[in-house]
């Protein structure tokens, strides 16, 4: 099991992101690939945290991608290919999400869960050996998520991008197109609402 | 409890996500099922008119059309109609840039070879009949390529 990292690929080894980007736009695919081995950890991240569904974020990342790669000849180099497909990684998601919330009213009852939320998909990271703590983790992984779903979708950015990716305020302002105060305030409300459903577990 | 601490406490919580990853072996299949998806769109490229019934239809799909949707499926109809009785092309590539690529100017070259991975515009001219191109790559991968001449798009 690998575990997200928020900082950048070493680059000290290799070209930068806007060398493998220049390369691309030459016809160097495996340049193209690289930038996908350097970033698919990170957004895959990034859209799993804000749609709590491993099939939807393999088939967004996908879209990314592909859309990153047929809009390369318009980047026009003015923010980082960093923040760039970060912002695509976020709109993807954001219209995928908007989507799904519009047809929560046409999903079977199959595909939600008691409290009227689209079942969540977790991968297995329980503790082989200690059935408790297994109950205990997963329990916490459940909750954890239905708290994160009741945020809205830009509250839960930057709590991913902040508390879970990492990320400077600096560079979550440049990512979302807002300022630094917003993304302060944002964090502020959002960890309000998730200090309210998640208190029992802060408590213990 | 400090509200400052109680933070700090949600904060060492949320890193329990980070946990919430697939494995590496996910991570090294990604570029190659990346590629196989990228084919296969390129292959069954919908038409843009397929995409505008896709856009306008869903919300009524989930039972709740807004005024604004039903405004635009008005004006796609009357600019549908007028599609429909002007001349259909197919073939064409639509670009990044907005552009689309005339069929004319679409190249596809297959091969086994490691070379390939480079699309070589002498021997596209050659099978383009001895005209010089202005290409850009559409798609490439191990098993070949897919280029447009630049000067067929509009």
């Amino acid at each position: 099991m690998s575990v997200e990292t928020a900082l950048p690929p070493d680059l000290e080894n290799g070209p930068t992101d806007e060398e493998l980007v220049a390369s691309t736009l030459k016809g160097d695919m495996g340049a193209y690939d690289e930038l996908i081995r350097r970033f698919q950890g990170r957004l895959y991240g990034v859209i799993y945290h804000l749609t709590s569904n491993h099939e939807d974020t393999n088939d967004l990342l996908m879209e990314v991608f592909d859309k990153a790669y047929r809009s390369l000849p318009t980047f026009r180099g003015q923010s980082s290919f960093y923040t760039w497909i970060y912002r695509i990684a976020i709109n993807r998601s954001f219209n995928f999400l908007d989507k799904r919330k519009r047809r929560q009213g046409a999903m079977s009852l199959n595909e939600l869960d008691e409290d009227g939320l689209p079942k969540l998909d977790l991968p297995d990271i329980s503790p082989q050996n200690d059935p408790n703590k297994s109950i205990m983790l997963n329990e916490l992984q459940n909750k954890l998520n239905e708290s994160m779903l009741k945020l809205s979708k830009e509250h839960r950015t930057v709590v991913t991008l902040f508390d879970i990716q990492g990320l400077a305020h600096a560079e979550i302002a440049k990512i979302m197109g807002c300022t630094e105060g917003t993304v302060r305030s944002r964090l502020h409300y959002a960890h309000k609402q998730l200090q309210k459903s998640l208190g029992i577990y802060l408590k213990k | 409890m400090s509200q400052k601490e109680d933070f700090s406490q949600l904060q060492k919580l949320l890193r329990v996500k980070r946990l919430e990853t697939p494995g590496q072996e996910y991570f090294d299949r990604f570029v190659d099922a990346f590629h196989t998806y990228q084919r296969r769109e390129i292959l069954q490229q919908e038409p843009w008119y397929a995409k505008v019934v896709e856009v306008l239809f869903e919300p009524w799909i989930a039972g709740v059309p807004r005024l604004a949707t039903v405004a635009a499926s008005a004006a796609c109809l009357v600019a549908g109609v007028a599609f429909f009785l002007g001349p259909i092309q197919s073939g064409t590539a639509h670009l990044a840039d907005g552009k689309v690529a005339h069929p004319r100017g679409i190249l596809v070259a297959a091969s086994q070879k490691e070379e390939s991975l480079q699309i070589q515009p002498e021997l596209i001219d050659t099978a383009a009949g001895g005209d010089t191109t202005e290409l850009r790559p559409l798609y490439v991968n191990g098993h070949g390529a897919v280029a447009y001449d630049s000067r067929l798009a509009f």
